[in-house]
Order: C-alpha cells, then sequence, then structure tokens
C-alpha cells in the first residue's frame, strides 16, 4: 500500500464518522429544540395537579438510555444547560443533576438486551422522579429557597408519571436523533450466527 | 481491560461535567456579566420562535383549561350572574374584551407613584418549570427602557421585581417568592423593616427582621390588624408602594422581635397586565449600618 493509499485509507473512515456525529448532533437539537418549545409553551398552561412534565428531563433520561453513560451524560448535561437559560434557579444546575442521573441510568440499564416500552416506561418514570429530587436537594444546598418542600412529592409523582406517558412518543423521537435501534434487534446484530460480536 | 478503559474514560467525562456545572454555578452566583449576557441572547433567539408556538397551541392549551377547569368555571359563571344581577348591569361588550379592559384599567391607573414613569406590560406567561411559581414573563425588555430591579406594580400594590431582561422580553419575580426580601414601613407605627413571601402562600407576606417588640410590653404600640404596610423609603424600590395590611403579629425570638403577617393587596397569580416602574433600582440590598433596616434580611 503506497503512503497517499494509506491516508486515504486512514483519512474516509474519520471523515465518515465525523458526518455521522454532526448528523446525530442536529437531529438530538431538532428533536431537544422542539421538546423545549413544547414545555415553554404548551405545557407552562396545560398542567395536571398543577405540575407539568419535565421534557428536558425526559430528553436526558432517554439520551442515557439510547446513548449509554458516556454520550448520554453529556447530552443531559447540555438539555439541562439549555433548560436552566429558562430558569430562575442559577446556571448549571439542572446540568449537574441530568448529567449524573442520565449518567447513573446509563450505566445501570447498559447491559439490558430486553428493552420493552413497558421497561421504558418504567426507567422513565424512575430517572425523572431522580433527576426532579436531585435537582431539588442540589438547589438547596446551593441556596435556593422553596425547592424542597412538602409540594416535592406531588410534583415528583406526577412530572415521573406524566413524563413516563410521554415517553412513548419521544422515546421513538430520540432512538431516531442518537440513531440507536431496540436494543433486541442490537443483540441479534451483535450476535450473528456465525460472525463475531462486535460488542457495545 | 477495554470495559474498564472505557469506563474510567466515561467517569472521568463525568468528572468534567460535574466540574463545569459547579463553574457556572459559581459564576451565576456572582453576576458574572458575559454569562447573563449569554443566557440573555440565547432567550432572544428563541423568543420569536416560543411566540410563534405559543400563539399556535394557544388554543389547544384553552381547552384543556376549559376541560379541566369546568366546575371552577361553572361555579365562578354562577357568581358572576348574581353579581350581574345585582348590579342590574347591562354590558354589551363580550365577557372577554370587558375581561381583558378591567384588567388594563386595573393596572394602569396606577395613582399611589408620583414622578415615576411607566410602562404598562402584558404579562406572557406564568412560571415554565415545576419550582418557578413566584416567577412570570412580560412582554417589554431592554429596548423599552426596563432594567433588572425595577418594581412592577399593579394598581393594587406591588406585584414584584423585574429579574432577568432580554431585548423584548423580562422575568419577573413575583413578591410572594419567599427569597424576594422587601424593605417595608407600617403606616401605623411607622416602623420599618424586611419582609419576604411566605412559603406556601401567595397571598400572604411576613414582616421578620428590623420590627422590636416593645419593651415597655405595652401592647397598644403594636401595628393594628388591618393597617396598610407601604414600600419603605431607603428600600430598593420607589417609596410607598402598598404592599398589603396587617394580618397578624405575634412575638418572635423569644418576644424581642415582631413577626408580622400582611395579606398582600396586589394578586400574583393569573395576572393579565402589569406596570413596570421605569426608575433605576438600588443597586444593594437595603441592609447595613447606615441603612433604616438595622438587621441582616434572612
Amino acid at each position: 500500500m503506497t503512503a497517499p493509499q494509506s491516508l486515504v485509507t486512514v483519512l474516509r473512515p474519520r471523515r465518515l464518522l465525523a458526518g455521522s456525529v454532526t448528523l446525530t448532533v442536529l437531529r438530538l437539537i431538532v428533536v431537544y429544540v422542539l421538546a423545549l418549545l413544547l414545555q415553554l409553551t404548551f405545557f407552562s398552561e396545560v398542567r395536571v395537579a398543577g405540575v407539568a412534565p419535565e421534557l428536558p428531563a425526559l430528553v436526558a433520561i432517554l439520551a442515557g438510555l439510547f446513548a449509554g453513560p458516556r454520550h448520554g451524560s453529556m447530552v443531559a448535561f447540555w438539555a439541562g444547560l439549555m433548560w436552566d437559560v429558562y430558569l430562575s434557579t442559577p446556571l448549571g444546575l439542572a446540568a449537574a443533576a441530568f448529567a449524573v442521573v442520565a449518567y447513573a441510568l446509563g450505566g445501570v440499564t447498559e447491559d439490558l438486551f430486553h428493552d420493552t416500552r413497558i421497561q421504558t416506561v418504567v426507567l422513565v418514570f424512575a430517572g425523572t422522579a431522580a433527576m426532579v429530587t436531585a435537582y431539588a436537594l442540589l438547589g438547596e444546598v446551593v441556596g435556593q429557597r422553596g425547592l424542597v418542600d412538602d409540594r416535592l412529592p406531588r410534583v415528583v409523582l406526577v412530572a415521573s408519571a406524566l413524563n413516563a406517558v410521554l415517553s412513548l412518543v419521544v422515546a421513538p423521537a430520540m432512538r431516531w436523533a442518537v440513531g440507536s435501534r431496540p436494543a433486541r434487534s442490537r443483540a441479534r446484530r451483535r450476535e450473528p450466527p456465525d460472525a463475531p460480536g462486535r460488542g457495545r | 481491560m477495554a470495559v474498564a478503559q472505557r469506563s474510567g474514560r466515561s467517569r472521568y467525562r463525568l468528572l468534567l461535567l460535574i466540574l463545569t456545572a459547579a463553574t457556572l454555578l459559581t459564576l451565576d452566583f456572582r453576576g458574572f456579566g458575559p454569562l447573563e449576557t449569554a443566557q440573555s441572547r440565547v432567550r432572544d433567539v428563541l423568543e420569536p420562535v416560543v411566540s410563534a408556538v405559543d400563539v399556535a397551541l394557544g388554543p389547544v392549551a384553552e381547552v384543556w383549561t376549559v376541560m379541566f377547569s369546568y366546575n371552577d368555571l361553572r361555579s365562578e359563571n354562577a357568581r358572576l350572574r348574581d353579581e350581574v344581577d345585582r348590579l342590574g348591569s347591562a354590558d354589551i361588550r363580550s365577557a372577554a374584551q370587558q375581561d381583558a379592559f378591567d384588567r388594563l384599567l386595573a393596572t394602569t391607573g396606577v395613582t399611589y407613584v408620583e414622578g415615576v414613569e411607566r410602562l404598562t406590560a402584558t404579562v406572557l406567561r406564568d412560571s415554565v418549570g415545576n419550582f418557578d411559581d413566584d416567577v412570570m414573563s412580560i412582554d417589554v425588555g431592554r429596548r423599552h427602557g426596563v432594567a433588572p430591579g425595577m418594581a412592577v406594580v399593579t394598581s393594587a400594590g406591588f406585584v414584584g421585581r423585574v429579574e432577568t431582561v432580554d431585548a423584548v422580553s423580562s422575568t419577573v419575580t413575583t413578591v410572594s417568592d419567599p427569597a424576594l426580601v422587601i424593605g417595608v414601613r407600617l403606616l401605623d407605627t411607622g416602623d420599618v423593616g424586611l419582609g419576604h413571601g411566605m412559603v406556601g402562600d401567595p397571598t400572604k407576606f411576613e414582616v421578620d427582621a428590623g420590627l422590636r417588640w416593645p419593651e415597655t410590653g405595652d401592647l397598644s404600640e403594636l401595628p393594628t390588624i388591618g393597617s396598610p404596610v407601604v414600600t419603605a423609603a431607603g428600600s430598593r424600590y420607589p417609596a410607598d408602594i402598598p404592599v398589603g395590611r396587617v394580618a397578624s403579629v405575634e412575638p418572635a425570638e423569644a418576644g424581642l422581635a415582631q413577626l408580622v403577617t400582611v395579606e398582600l393587596a396586589a394578586d400574583t397569580q393569573d395576572l393579565g397586565y402589569v406596570t413596570v416602574l421605569l426608575q433605576t433600582p438600588e443597586d444593594e440590598a437595603p441592609v447595613g449600618p447606615d441603612s433604616p433596616f438595622s438587621q441582616e434580611s434572612p
């Protein structure tokens, strides 16, 4: 192999990879901005028992579930940071809470290969509860008042339930955005009968 | 081996993210200018899109509100019918127009502040998150001369202060926020103190700093129930804006201080219009040795 040929062999996959990453980022931005717009407009009025769903948190959780802890926590951080811009709490609060919970969820569920809709719904419920609680606790730690009070359990339960229901719609969009397939098909692809598995 | 390396890298990345968040938190607490400007620019860029989506989805949200507020609306309707019958009104305008007109009149008819330029604003939306009950957005901003810290009022009284200002919109922290400390004067006694909203009750305000319990034990020196409370001269806001009326007075700090509960004059929920007082606010909080407010804010 000549030097130019080897250079092309090295550079072409890198260029393809860079293109794929750009496309994924663009798709994530589209999904996230749509979620943010819905949260800022529709769900500022449409509430259940005075509580709105937490769509930015939902995107962060699904990123953790579908993209894994490494990339999921990064997506969750940016999702939280953008949400912080609109909240009255200090910048970085939601970003930190989202990143930590998305990382933990991504790590816990990394090796699950029988993911079903029910499983996604349950994980979104648990993840939202963890994110909202972490956000409120962290806020109190840094001196924000009124985040942890007797209203918190209601906010956690209702927001988690709403997010769990909405995950049925948002999960396919996030799968498309991160380019992930359901884990069952990933598992089939990973372990073909005649070929060695690639792993994740 | 590879799995352990990958796990180590992702933990390292998480640590970096947390450190970044902590840095941003610190800078935000210190009021780092470029950070606030960046946030403002992001909101400015998205605001036209947010407004357009708001207009598009507004009717759907209204349907939801009507569906789930049916009982409330029915009882409200019955009450209004009684009132209309009692007054014998022959109003020919539609209820919606009347409501909007009344709300506009109610907020622009501010009579208690002299010599301060005013700006009427429409409330765009209430809180967007689940922990922002004491925040609302209004449709005036930097281009209209609004600055952070300006007082926001209705004809009933003090509503809140401008918190963040973007090009054509602003957010307002309402007086019901427990973290918003306001210097007030009790008209009955002339005493000045510091107060803030009460957790869990957006209609109440408590003055818990700066008011001493009468040393002589003479209870006639306490403010009478129902007496007015206004913003104090020397507070961050123009003086004599109505805040509310005294609802109760109790001893606090082992009987050395007064804890005065105030029924807020202005309704901070579901407002349609507000008035911004375009007076440049004081930079410092109303506490310190030279301040009329002798104690630290809570």
